[in-house]
């Protein structure tokens, strides 16, 4: 291997001469002006004391509404990610054990594609028209005897959008856990039935450790995912949620009148804040589930 | 071997498969039949389809500028992104592949900044010095291009190292082939696969992209399309239909694309909607 161009001793050496670094210029620029900059910004000025006041806006944004806004925003998460999970590894589980119609694979795996990339707008149109309170789906359940609306379910407040949420959730778990399950190979479990475990006991002891990193770090994706979540649950509620992100649209936009704009940026950085843990998390167990996937 | 307990996939799938399906079914409905949820039941369950709904709101004023500046925004952000990263990758395969490691935790960055909170920064940090990002349409772009970076920088990264880079370029390199050849002609039918997953899933991202175009008043797709609910619900559930099927379709391209070279995708990492 190796030759006169881009031969392996010279990506060892001189790793600060400005002809190697000089063609990255652009990207890191780029991401420094519009991504960096931006956050170092928000930061700042989230630090920045209200008007009328001297405590920071950081500290502020954790007064008693604020903070129950972070809790729905927070439990919405939690319930569509733990949900979302649950459904999404059975539902992966399931398309792998079934060999019968071999096409049923494909269409899920491309289905989920499309799925977990929804969201916004047209998914909550969607849920509108089927569980809103003349959807299509609340109708059938009325006259089968199930009045969703009479038992308090709302579409645009707590259980209706986790329920909207999961529309991408489960799909996305799907496509993070298949490989996941493929990744099991045969041969582990010919292995442990031949040293005389049983079926559950093959997934209590080999299969379940092994999916744990993805399990957990599809989990905390999911999370990250509705956490972040905005245009849906905006669009179903007419602009009216008590989402964080919503909140944060809120103060913004009356930062003239209120003064309060600096809660906006406060309430966007400690949404960072709290996704640079998720993240984290979800990156790190992702770098352990690969371990098994390499040849 | 034992096949003795495989009665609960076939439920799963069916349960979790109506989830999915009744939402699409019930949109469908609502967009092109004109009969009030009240009187619908066995008789009045094929009466009235229609295509009007939609067709009003398509024939709007407004709605084709929105349509369009969606489609020309995605079609800019997919230029611009592959403008940034291929070469950029390319690079660090090439010659930088201590720095690999840094470009990719920075592309990843997006994820850990949503959308409202890059929206809110760089309205807070530009909107004095360069106003043109807050009002220009096309400041939208610089933004879309960084939400699209942790899926494109991954497919990228998938594709050149699915590649014999090295030999590629030397090979080009030494039959006399300049640098912009090289590029043209060999390294970019290599990684079409690549070139191509991510230009479609930042297209599918751009037109439905509705937090920062809709913060910054602009008049994209999806904020015609919520605006439009409370004049024309029938005409708005017609258009997000049709959004819909817009993006089943660039998928189910996708994928038959991606059939063709497996250089496994990035279809796991996504945008927030």
């Amino acid at each position: 291997m190796g030759g006169p161009v881009g031969s392996r001793a010279s990506t060892t050496s001189g790793r600060w001469s400005p002809s190697l670094v000089l063609p990255l210029l652009p990207y890191f620029t780029f991401v420094g002006l519009f991504l960096l900059v931006p956050t170092v910004v928000l930061f700042t000025k989230a630090f920045r004391p209200v008007t009328g006041s001297t405590t920071s806006a950081m500290v502020e944004a954790m007064n008693a509404s604020n903070r129950s806004s972070f809790m729905f925003s927070l439990k919405i998460s939690f319930f569509s990610a733990i949900l979302g999970a649950i459904v999404g590894f059975l539902f992966a589980l399931a398309v792998s054990r079934i060999e019968r119609p071999r096409r049923l694979r494909n269409i899920v795996t491309g289905f989920s594609g499309v799925a977990a990339n929804l969201g916004g707008i047209p998914l909550a149109f969607a849920f509108i028209a089927s569980l809103g309170a003349q959807g299509l789906f609340t109708r059938v359940l009325y006259h089968n005897g199930i009045d969703l609306y009479g038992a308090g379910f709302k579409i645009y407040d707590f259980w209706g959008i986790v329920v909207v949420y999961l529309y991408f959730q489960i799909p996305l778990m799907l496509l993070v856990m298949l490989p996941a399950i493929d990744g099991l190979r045969p041969t582990w479990r010919e292995a442990a039935i031949n040293i005389g475990a049983s079926s559950s006991q093959y997934w209590r002891r080999v299969g379940l450790p092994i999916l744990t990193p993805s399990l957990l770090g599809g989990t905390l994706l999911l999370f990250a995912n509705a956490f972040s979540a905005y245009a849906t649950a905006y669009a179903l509620s007419s602009g009216g949620s008590r989402l964080v992100p919503v909140q944060i649209r809120f103060y913004l936009q009356g930062n003239t009148i209120t003064g309060k704009g600096n809660l906006g940026y406060a309430l966007a950085a400690w949404m960072v804040v709290i996704l640079l843990f998720v993240m984290t998390g979800y990156l790190l167990l992702r770098r352990r589930a690969e371990r098994w996937r390499a040849a | 071997m034992n096949r003795r307990r495989t009665t609960w996939e076939w439920p799963v799938i069916i349960v979790v498969g109506a989830f999915f399906i009744i939402p699409m079914l019930a949109m469908t409905r609502f967009a092109m039949q004109r009969v009030p949820m009240s009187l619908l039941g066995r008789e009045t369950i094929f009466s009235r389809w229609t295509i009007r709904g939609l067709m009003n709101t398509i024939s709007d004023d407004k709605f084709q500028p929105a349509f369009f500046m969606s489609v020309r925004l995605g079609i800019v952000t997919v230029l611009l992104v592959l403008a940034l990263l291929l070469p950029t990758v390319l690079w660090l395969h090439l010659r930088a592949m201590r720095w690999k490691i840094l470009a990719e935790i920075v592309s990843l960055l997006a994820y850990v900044v949503p959308p409202i909170a890059l929206v809110v920064g760089v309205s807070g940090a530009y909107r004095d010095t360069v106003p043109w990002i807050v009002s220009s349409n096309y400041g939208l772009v610089p933004l879309y291009a960084i939400l699209c970076f942790p899926f494109a920088y991954r497919t990228l990264d998938v594709g050149f190292a699915a590649l014999d880079l090295h030999t590629l370029v030397n090979a080009s390199r030494s039959l006399g082939a300049s640098w912009q050849q090289t590029f043209r002609k060999v390294l970019i039918p290599n990684l079409r696969t690549a070139i191509l997953t991510t230009s479609f899933l930042a297209f599918a991202v751009v037109i439905g992209e509705f937090a920062i175009s809709s913060l910054l008043l602009k008049r994209t797709l999806p904020t015609y399309m919520l605006e439009a609910q409370g004049r024309e619900p029938q005409g708005a559930m017609g258009v997000a239909l049709l959004l819909l099927v817009l993006t089943t379709v660039l998928f189910m391209a996708l994928g038959r694309i991606q059939k063709k070279s497996p250089t496994s995708s990035s279809q796991e990492i996504r945008i927030t909607p």
